[in-house]
């Protein structure tokens, strides 16, 4: 039923970083400025410690004021050094931080532009995941891990570049020997991301394991599932062990390789340098300036190994991100405006993929009449409630109201003309107010409470801060509460079709009869359509739609239908029979 | 796992730091090789500087190339050796912290079990998993504490030994200098991890918001106020922001500093150094040595402090573990349970007036669901009432067999991921043919063929993959397969179609035939076909009967169940 959101190729996602990128060029150019002279300044220690070497085999016992003045220049560079990294990182964590907002704001314009199709039709939970997980996780790398990466990589580089240039063969030997990193490097990567991806995947399944088995302690109590649970629990934690251990064995390789690879270059420099050193070509300090550089290379490049997978994380959090943005957007609105509030249906077909779900609709719904529709689970019922709706169209056949197609209305004008309301409906964490007022944002404190008194909502007066509580927290409303909410807000936006897909099932029976009474009162005049399995509802309507398997089998008033002595007739019978 | 689970005793979890030591203690040998390792491998940093300055005294200097060589070659030795010890150290103290990570998730999830209907009267599930997750990874990487913290001290007393050999003056100011440094980054660091709080707790409401808004994309798009609620998010947003630059002006100071500080004191002692091996009283082989000595100090004395402040946090994380396993179930059995009594006996409850008669099919209607659900709570011996089961007081019935025996069926309860077999078979070593009549019963053939791969097929966590009256039935078919003696269920059908409801309770009777059942609903569908009909008001029972003589002697019933307008309106 749900199809699966986009993400964003990586051609889209190198296109939305240089713009993200762009939008801050001033920042960017200041941040790698520090960085670079950060990074610089940090490379004096080790030469200056070279200097002092060549000074004191020079002239040893008559140098100590030298000494001195390279020892006070060495605390100095490094009191700079510390300034200036700071300022590396503060310019380089408010890069990250206004990026990030953008980032996340963009989503959620995003996700609010989705077609009503593909919102409904999309996967919650992943839309979800995206806004909180990644959205999260590319925020973090932002603000943290990417400046620090930054100043590391930086660093790393002009110690390549020192060693090259106090004297360009030791280098050269160096880094020769540093390109088993690079393969290493290479290797680990291709296969750290599926590793860390099973490892997150195996301790979400961990920690759905603790949430069910927490929350559906008493469930457990009832039905004697201890030992199923405890199964469960055992195989979660053998597949996250499993996991965890896989990603163990890759860093057993990288690990001792990269530990290694930072002792080979230094061997080779002293060899090199012995030789050269015989021969007069190069001088002591050189040697050591150089080995220690090469000794020094180890942090910046360990600090970059310790946030690569995070960065490797991020960039796909980002490519999911940005999928949203190749989500095709609306199709052109029309700007017909309907004739006459009568919805007709012409032989709308509808699948969700794999066998169609409704099979040939013909149907005309009168302005203001109260139309039922019956039958089965599986019937097609509630998709044809979202055609009615226009919150999806049919793959072949028309839905039209006042004979404009209803999925070309622009979602303003639609709701004017038709509000779906069904069990699934959603309380802002939220004033009271401001979760009624979404649907008539002009309503007055009187007209709001009208509302809620025709919807039966009667705990609305006991809150403690009348309509300005806010819901959610510690004012949670239970299912039955959040029903009418939505039904009042229905009332409020006042359209002049409504459709109610089960919409009262979750009240208690003698309150749901009341709130589709005093619904119907309030709504007088306007079309209601009710997709419902209670009977009294169909036996309330004017006319009575019953489905089967895709089609309308009957049609016709509560009368007719048992006079024609079909399915409604003998469903009713039962009901009836038992009903007195 | 390898390890047999043994879970807790009460002495391991009376306090924070009793529960760290019996994580510790009950992997000792991972532990000490791990103390080892540690010790090993910091201790083995301190022989590069050694060995460098070593081969530039003897070898470059000297132009001795054979000794150069001979160092050299020791220098890549110890490279290997130090790789192999920081390897198999990491694989320990992994292993440690898995050990204690799983350790005390199984921990939980069994108190969990335990709890049973008690839990939700004392936590959130979202508070247990915090518990089980969260805190879990924390205490787990405290126990680093126990491998390179160990070895962090080593090597800090190893360093100054050398360094005493080379100069009095300088180990001196190793000695001192360390523990100030760490006195002063210790702090720091803790300063991180504060202000960082309050950016979280902002970034999660800025999180939950947007999952707010998210999960009322429907309602926003049908009704309108999507432009308000994007305002506020971005509004909220910008607010992060301002408390990022906030925090992100802090912590590159306090980064800056905790790096910068101990290059500092590198940079202090790097300028003695160099003037005692001006005055000749080192050697320049030495100076490097020093040097090399003291920047591999920053290893441990960063392990020390994060070792420090890890225990810290997890003694919080312990603490709330330790409170969780201490709590205890409302209902237990005690010194004076007694055993249950013989088939065919039936449930009294005093505080409705209602007698359940066994080996029938009985249907309660109340005018107010919560008054039906508390009755179900008694009959069923969820909560301390003077009910009793053949008149034996049901508080007093051994609890296993309470359950075993009388089973109530929430209509909100769990539907656990799994298999639909595993879901229906539940605590039941259930055949094939025993899950699929179960099903039939339940009318819930139709939902299983659905699936792709029948009864292996797998049902999402709270049956998310399905749909409201389709895990309604599920639920039901699993209370019937499990065939307990008194099965007592809430609405099982409220969420169901007519036309299925139809078909579920002719079929649940037949299905039930000769064994108690109680079943909560205003469905004349059901009450109709009910042996007997009990009227519940305001949680007492007013009559009882069949449907078709309620109907007539009860208006009050009549208009509880029936479509009448004039006669519900009477009845108020």
């Amino acid at each position: 039923m749900t199809a699966p959101l986009p993400v964003a190729p990586p051609a889209e996602v190198r296109r939305a970083a240089r713009r993200d990128i762009a939008r801050e060029r001033g920042t960017f150019v200041v941040m790698m400025l520090l960085n670079v002279l950060a990074a610089g300044v940090g490379l004096a220690g080790p030469w200056l410690l070279g200097v002092i070497v060549d000074t004191v085999k020079a002239s040893p016992h008559a140098v100590l004021g030298t000494v001195d003045r390279l020892g006070a220049t060495i605390v100095a560079v490094t009191i700079a050094h510390l300034v200036l990294s700071r300022y590396a990182l503060y310019v380089g964590a408010r890069f990250g931080e206004r990026t990030a907002a953008r980032v996340r704001e963009r989503f959620l314009e995003r996700s609010l532009a989705l077609p009503a199709r593909v919102a409904e039709r999309s996967d919650l939970g992943d839309l979800l995941a995206r806004g909180t997980t990644d959205i999260n996780s590319v925020a973090g790398t932002l603000s943290s891990a990417a400046p620090t990466v930054l100043i590391n990589g930086v660093q790393a580089l002009l110690l390549i570049a020192a060693v090259l240039i106090i004297d360009p063969l030791l280098g050269v030997c160096g880094l020769g020997c540093l390109a088993v990193i690079t393969a290493v490097l290479r290797w680990y990567l291709r296969r750290a991301r599926p590793a860390y991806l099973a490892l997150g995947a195996a301790s979400s399944v961990v920690a759905e394991v603790l949430s069910t088995t927490a929350g559906g302690a008493r469930t457990i109590e009832a039905l004697g599932l201890q030992r199923l649970r405890a199964e469960a629990t055992e195989r979660a934690i053998a597949a996250s062990r499993g996991a965890q251990l896989h990603a163990l064995s890759l860093r057993t390789v990288l690990y001792p390789t990269l530990d290694i690879s930072y002792t080979l270059p230094l061997v080779g420099v002293l060899i090199l340098g012995a030789v050269l050193y015989a021969h007069g070509l190069t001088t002591l300090g050189t040697v050591i300036a150089a080995a220690l550089y090469l000794r020094q290379l180890a942090s910046p490049i360990d600090n970059i190994m310790i946030w690569i997978e995070q960065l490797q994380i991020a960039g796909a959090s980002y490519a999911r991100v940005e999928g949203l943005a190749t989500v095709p957007t609306e199709q052109p609105h029309s700007t017909a405006e309907p004739t006459g509030d009568r919805i007709e249906v012409t032989g709308a077909h509808y699948s969700y993929g794999h066998g169609d779900v409704l099979r040939g609709i013909d149907l005309s719904v009168r302005a203001g009449e109260r139309l039922a529709i019956v039958g089965p689970s599986g019937a097609g019922k509630s998709t044809l409630g979202r055609l009615l709706a226009g919150v999806d169209g049919p793959h072949t056949g028309t839905v039209t109201v006042g004979r404009v197609p209803i999925g070309h209305l622009a979602p303003d004008r639609l709701r004017r003309q038709v509000v779906l309301v069904t069990q699934e409906h959603h309380v802002f964490h939220d004033s009271l107010r401001d979760n009624l007022r979404l649907a008539h944002p002009g309503a007055t404190d009187a007209q709001l409470r009208a509302a809620l008194a025709t919807v039966g909502a009667r705990w609305a007066d006991e809150l403690p801060d009348g309509l300005d509580t806010v819901i959610g927290g510690a004012h949670q409303l239970g299912g039955a509460e959040a029903q009418q909410v939505a039904l009042a807000r229905v009332i409020l936006a006042d359209p002049h079709t409504v459709i109610l897909d089960e919409a009262t099932a979750l009240l208690d029976a003698t309150t749901a009869r009341g709130t589709e009474r005093a619904l119907a009162a309030v709504l007088d005049g306007r079309t209601v359509i009710a997709i419902a399995h209670r009977l009294q509802t169909a036996h309330d309507a004017d006319r009575v739609v019953v489905m089967d398997a895709g089609l309308i089998t009957e049609l016709g008033r509560h009368e007719d239908l048992i006079a024609l002595g079909g399915t409604y007739a003998r469903l009713w019978r039962s009901w009836h029979d038992g009903g007195r | 796992m390898v390890d047999a689970f043994e879970p807790p005793g009460p002495a391991a979890t009376k306090s924070p730091l009793r529960y760290l030591w019996w994580l510790t203690v009950s992997q000792k040998r991972r532990t000490i090789t791990g103390a080892v390792l540690g010790s090993s491998w910091m201790v083995g940093l301190t022989i590069p500087p050694c060995l460098l300055s070593r081969a530039i005294d003897e070898g470059l200097r000297a132009h001795d190339t054979v000794a150069l060589l001979g160092w050299v070659a020791a220098l890549f030795a110890v490279g290997v050796v130090n790789a192999g010890l920081a390897i198999s150290r990491h694989r320990t103290m992994t292993k440690v912290r898995l050990d204690a990570a799983f350790r005390t998730t199984r921990a939980v999830v069994r108190h969990s079990t335990i709890l049973g209907a008690t839990l939700p009267r004392r936590v959130t599930a979202g508070e247990v998993v915090t518990i089980g997750m969260a805190d879990v990874q924390t205490m787990a990487r405290s126990l680093t504490a126990t491998g390179p913290g160990v070895g962090a001290v080593v090597a800090y007393a190893v360093v100054a030994m050398l360094l005493l050999s080379i100069s009095p003056l300088l180990a001196t100011i190793i000695l001192v200098g360390v523990p100030l440094l760490a006195i002063a980054i210790g702090p720091l660091l803790s300063r991180i991890q504060r202000i960082g709080g309050s950016y979280r707790e902002q970034q999660g409401a800025l999180t939950a918001r947007l999952v707010d808004i998210v999960t009322g994309l429907r309602v926003l798009g049908g009704l309108g106020g999507k432009d308000t609620y994007l305002a506020r998010y971005r509004t909220q947003s910008q607010a992060l922001r301002a408390t990022g630059y906030r925090v992100g002006a802090m912590t590159s100071w306090l980064d800056s500093l905790g790096t910068g500080l101990p290059a500092l004191f590198l940079a202090v002692v790097t300028w003695v150094a160099a003037r005692l091996a001006a005055e000749g009283s080192i050697s320049i082989g030495e100076l490097v040595a020093v040097y090399g000595y003291v920047a591999m100090l920053v290893v441990p004395v960063a392990s020390f402090i994060e070792s420090g402040s890890d225990l810290a946090r997890a003694v919080v994380s312990a603490r709330r573990v330790t409170r969780f396993l201490r709590m205890t179930p409302d209902q237990a059995d005690g010194p004076g349970s007694v055993d249950a009594p013989p088939p065919g006996c039936a449930l009294f409850d005093p505080a409705s007036g209602i007698e359940v008669r066994p080996g029938v099919l009985t249907a309660i209607a109340g005018s107010r669901l919560a008054d039906s659900v508390a009755l179900i709570d008694r009959l069923g011996g969820f909560c301390d009432s003077g009910a009793t089961w053949g008149g034996v007081p049901l508080s007093g019935i051994v609890l296993g067999q309470l359950r075993e025996r009388v089973l109530v069926a929430d209509n909100d309860a769990e539907l656990f991921a799994g298999t639909v077999r595993e879901t229906v078979a539940g605590r039941v070593d259930a055949r094939d043919a025993a899950v699929w009549a179960a099903v039939h019963a339940a009318v819930a053939d139709d939902i299983v063929e659905a699936l792709p791969a029948g009864l292996d097929s797998v049902v999402l966590s709270h049956g998310g993959n399905l749909s409201g009256g389709q895990r309604q039935r599920l639920r039901l078919a699993r209370a019937i397969c499990a065939a307990p003696e008194i099965l007592l269920a809430v609405e099982p059908t409220s969420a169901v179609d007519a036309h299925t409801e139809a078909l579920l309770v002719a079929r649940l009777r037949t299905a039930r035939a000769g064994r108690t059942t109680v079943v909560t609903t205003t469905s004349p569908l059901i009450l109709d076909q009910a042996d007997a009909v009990i009227y519940l008001v305001d949680g007492r029972q007013v009559a009882t009967g069949r449907h078709r003589y309620l109907m007539r002697a009860e208006p009050g019933y009549r208009a509880l169940v029936s479509r009448e307008v004039e006669v519900e309106v009477e009845a108020r």
